[in-house]
């Protein structure tokens, strides 16, 4: 089983948009993933028209909250960095153990990179004396300028979940069989680390966990 | 071979429920998101649990119809009554359209709506104006239905030909079947997340999130034979394909044609249209009470002390050029035009004409300009500049409004026909609130600086009320202000004349001008004549004194005044005196009765008179003192 990888179009998003981007961005996917019998939640964003979908699942939630909250603590410590997190789906196989290996392995058939390139807060930029400047009297144009630049947001959004959508109509064979009593297969998002070197580690403990080298297209 | 075929009867029988169930699941799936009715989407909110698999409480809510495919949806009764195009043997194919349908305009007084006057108007000063297929039209032909189809999908199964489908082994079936059933989950899942990112459900989720009257609605129509759009239609839609499924003798094809332009109107659909009233809108008898006329000579007092002062609708204290003796009753059309006004977004702007999100605001904000610019209030008038007037429509002095008047009645009549053509139905309404229509005829006109502009100069008045019966139309909505009666703001028509707005009698208003009291202001009565109606006046009033009341008895003559100069010296003062009190008791009893206009008069009359008497008196003073003067030197000559 090969494993289908799909890299979606980067966003260009500002720091309190993360978590509302990623959110729908990671539900959709899931729910595209959730084959087991789901009574679907809909979810209305508030910062854009978009409403997405979950599959309801709290504790899948809470995981991808939580995911979340430390992709966050990474981009304000990083900042002005472009980011990528992956959501992989697995299979578990049982395998011998050996010394290196455990008794089980993950077989990925599925990764998707969400790209991320997260701008500073025009605020965070300016100097103490000049924040209540920005804060107080923004102007007209300053809004009109925000209110394009949330619309450009939320088109290319409501082109990557188009994206998704079409990926997934494309690529069905690679999808494992649904199993009995399982909502969604196994999945596993990985955030960028604290240093670089420490996410290749990641990168490669995949590698290693998969058995053959990661396709990125 | 009996088993065999039994088998492949079984599987074929499989795969055709399979098929049957698609198809009602993927109807589903669209009407539940495009019927203004509970859908899953308020369904979805009620469950407490994670997954209606994972609890066992949970499994019994989980009908068998939602177990399809793994997804559960709550039940959608348009689905329902398609059942049977589904589970038709031979596949046909079903086609949902989905249609925007903006409500019937009624232009009956009794079910008038100003927003569906907004809607039409605005909808046909629209780009977009072709977008509507207005050809329907009702039995009577008095109501125009316009519909558009939004949203066209197509749901069917494309037969294999020259093969046989039941052919395959049983395991090979059951394989294909399994693998069918993930793909047809998948496809389906994939519709589900479609559905809800094309625009049409942003239309439908505001439609059905707020409870609020709208002019739109969608309605779904599913069918299996609809004729095809038109090239036009069809050029600004686009198509998104799902991947078809094969089945074991053809293909499941699902796909969807949609307007991607209609995103416009589900922030205009959104809007809400109910009106609301504000009780205590500046200068309403809630927050303040209806001031009666003040007494006469208002010189003494500031109109800072005056109760009832509207300190947003007049800067009375700078307008020194007329007094400020303006009798204002708070209308209530006034007060709905305010409500209206101050809250723009609840007059449910029309749907179709807004435009989409980055501009959106600012057109909200000129929207909203645009009704306080029109609609003349309280918070509107309050000009920054420090002109000495207060804004025109609410206060206009007595001596402006006659110039004004005779003027406008002069004037040619000039009514913008496209401006009032959109308003035809208006004329005659008499239960209308003033504002909506304004907006609407206003929309088309550049003349929206005359209201805002205030009355500095005369010059300025002129030149608003120069305009002929548009303005007379104007006038009566400034008078709208001034009045409680809704009638008068109505009385907007181009064919009503500047003095049927004049002829309301039952609403007294400062600015009412009658024929009788139209006078020329340098005219004066004759001194026997001013002087016999104040002696009238003050014989009519209770006496303070006893002395002031005899005097005044002796003084019911100007010759006993003039003759006697004691006396009269001593009556000037005493009628000074009256004159200054007299007034207030006077006036209290006049001002039942009299409205601002002849209080302005008997004003005026009193100050002639009063000149009168004091240049009367100040004559017989000199000459008595010149007398006396000539009678002493006499004396001392002597």
């Amino acid at each position: 089983m090969n494993c289908e990888v799909c890299q979606l179009k980067e966003l260009e998003v500002e720091h309190f948009e993360i978590r509302e981007v990623l959110r729908c961005i990671l539900h959709t996917i899931v729910f595209h993933r959730a084959l087991g019998l789901v009574r679907p939640k809909d979810v209305d964003l508030e910062l854009f028209e978009i409403t997405y979908v979950q599959c309801g699942d709290v504790e899948l939630e809470k995981k991808i909250d939580e995911k979340i909250d430390h992709f966050i603590s990474w981009v304000e410590k990083h900042p002005n960095k472009k980011s990528q997190i992956c959501l992989s789906f697995y299979e578990v196989k049982s395998k011998q153990p050996s010394w290196f290996t455990n008794k089980t392995e993950r077989l990925y058939w599925e990764q998707w990179y969400i790209n991320l390139n997260v701008t500073q807060h025009p605020k965070h930029h300016s100097s103490k004396s000049h924040h209540t400047k920005l804060v107080v009297d923004p102007g007209e144009s300053a809004t009109e300028e925000r209110s394009s630049r949330r619309a450009m947001v939320e088109a290319s959004l409501r082109e990557v979940l188009f994206q998704i959508i079409k990926f997934v109509n494309e690529k069905k064979d690679h999808v494992p069989p649904i199993s009995e009593g399982v909502i969604y297969f196994p999945y596993e998002i990985t955030i960028p680390s604290s240093s670089d070197s420490a996410f290749g580690m990641d990168m490669i403990k995949r590698m290693l966990h998969s058995g053959h080298p990661t396709m990125l297209s | 071979m009996t088993s065999t075929h039994t088998n492949s009867h079984t599987e074929a029988a499989k795969m055709e429920q399979v098929i049957t169930e698609f198809f009602y699941k993927s109807l589903l799936i669209i009407l539940e998101s495009r019927s203004s009715y509970v859908s899953s989407r308020n369904y979805s909110g009620e469950q407490t649990v994670s997954s209606p698999s994972s609890s066992s409480s949970s499994s019994s809510s989980v009908r068998p119809r939602d177990k399809w495919f793994n997804l559960a949806l709550r039940e959608c009764p348009s689905a329902l009554e398609n059942l049977d195009l589904c589970r038709r043997s031979n596949f046909e194919p079903v086609v949902v359209d989905v249609i925007l349908e903006q409500k019937p305009l009624d232009w009956g007084p009794a079910s008038f709506s100003p927003t569906s006057d907004l809607v039409r108007n605005l909808s046909s000063k629209n780009k977009n104006s072709y977008f509507w297929n207005s050809d329907q039209q009702d039995e009577s032909g008095s109501e125009m239905k316009c519909e558009k189809i939004i949203e066209r999908w197509f749901v069917q199964h494309e037969s294999r030909k020259g093969r046989d489908c039941n052919s395959g082994n049983r395991r090979s079936s059951c394989n294909n079947l399994s693998a069918l059933y993930k793909k047809l989950i998948l496809m389906l899942r994939s519709l589900y997340v479609t559905v809800r990112l094309l625009p049409a459900y942003n239309i439908f989720r505001d439609l059905n999130s707020s409870g609020l009257i709208c002019s739109f609605k969608l309605v779904p129509r599913v069918s299996s034979f609809v004729e095809p759009l038109t090239r036009k239609e069809e050029v600004d839609m686009q198509r998104f394909w799902f991947t078809p499924v094969d089945t074991s003798c053809g293909r499941l094809c699902l796909s969807v044609l949609y307007h991607s332009s209609i995103s416009d109107m589900s922030s205009e659909s959104s809007t809400p249209m109910s009106p609301q009233f504000i009780p205590d809108y500046v200068g309403s008898p809630l927050a303040d009470p209806l001031r009666r006329f003040p007494s006469l000579p208002v010189s003494h007092g500031s109109p800072s002390s005056l109760p009832f002062s509207r300190r947003h609708s007049w800067s009375y204290d700078h307008y020194k050029a007329s007094p400020p003796l303006v009798s204002f009753s708070p209308s209530p059309t006034h007060s709905e035009s305010n409500a209206l006004v101050s809250n723009p977004s609840s007059l449910g702007l029309p749907p179709m004409s807004l435009p989409p999100h980055p501009p959106e605001t600012s057109l909200a904000h000129k929207r909203n300009t645009n009704f306080d610019e029109y609609c003349p209030s309280p918070n509107f008038s309050a000009s920054p500049s420090p002109s000495p007037s207060p804004s025109l429509p609410i206060y206009i002095p007595r001596t402006h409004l006659s110039k004004a008047l005779l003027r406008s009645e002069s004037a040619p009549v000039n009514i913008a026909a496209p401006k009032l053509a959109n308003t035809p139905a208006l004329s005659g309404k008499q239960n209308l609130p003033p504002c909506p229509p304004l907006k609407i005829t206003r929309a088309g006109t550049s003349r929206t600086d005359n209201i805002r502009v205030p009355a500095e100069t005369d010059a300025t008045i002129e030149k608003i009320f120069s305009f002929g019966k548009e303005d007379c139309w104007k006038y009566s909505g400034v008078k709208a202000f001034s009045n409680s009666s809704p009638r008068i703001s109505c009385s907007r028509s181009s064919s009503r004349s500047l003095q049927d707005d004049f002829d309301y009698s039952e609403f007294p208003c400062p600015f009412d001008v009658e024929d009788g009291e139209m006078m020329d202001p340098g005219s004066r009565k004759s001194q026997d004549a001013a002087v016999g109606a104040l002696v009238r006046l003050l014989k009519n009033s209770p006496p303070l004194r006893q002395n002031v009341s005899l005097n005044f008895s002796e003084a019911s003559r100007p010759e006993i005044l003039s003759n006697s100069i004691p006396k009269q010296s001593q009556i000037l003062e005493a009628v000074t005196v009256e004159y200054a009190a007299a007034p207030n008791i006077a006036s209290f009893r006049l001002v039942a009765s009299k409205t601002t206009t002849d209080a302005l008069e008997e004003l005026r009359g009193y100050k002639v008179m009063k000149n009168l008497l004091l240049s009367e008196g100040g004559k017989a003073y000199t000459s008595n003192v010149a007398s006396a003067a000539e009678h002493s030197s006499t004396s001392k000559g002597t």
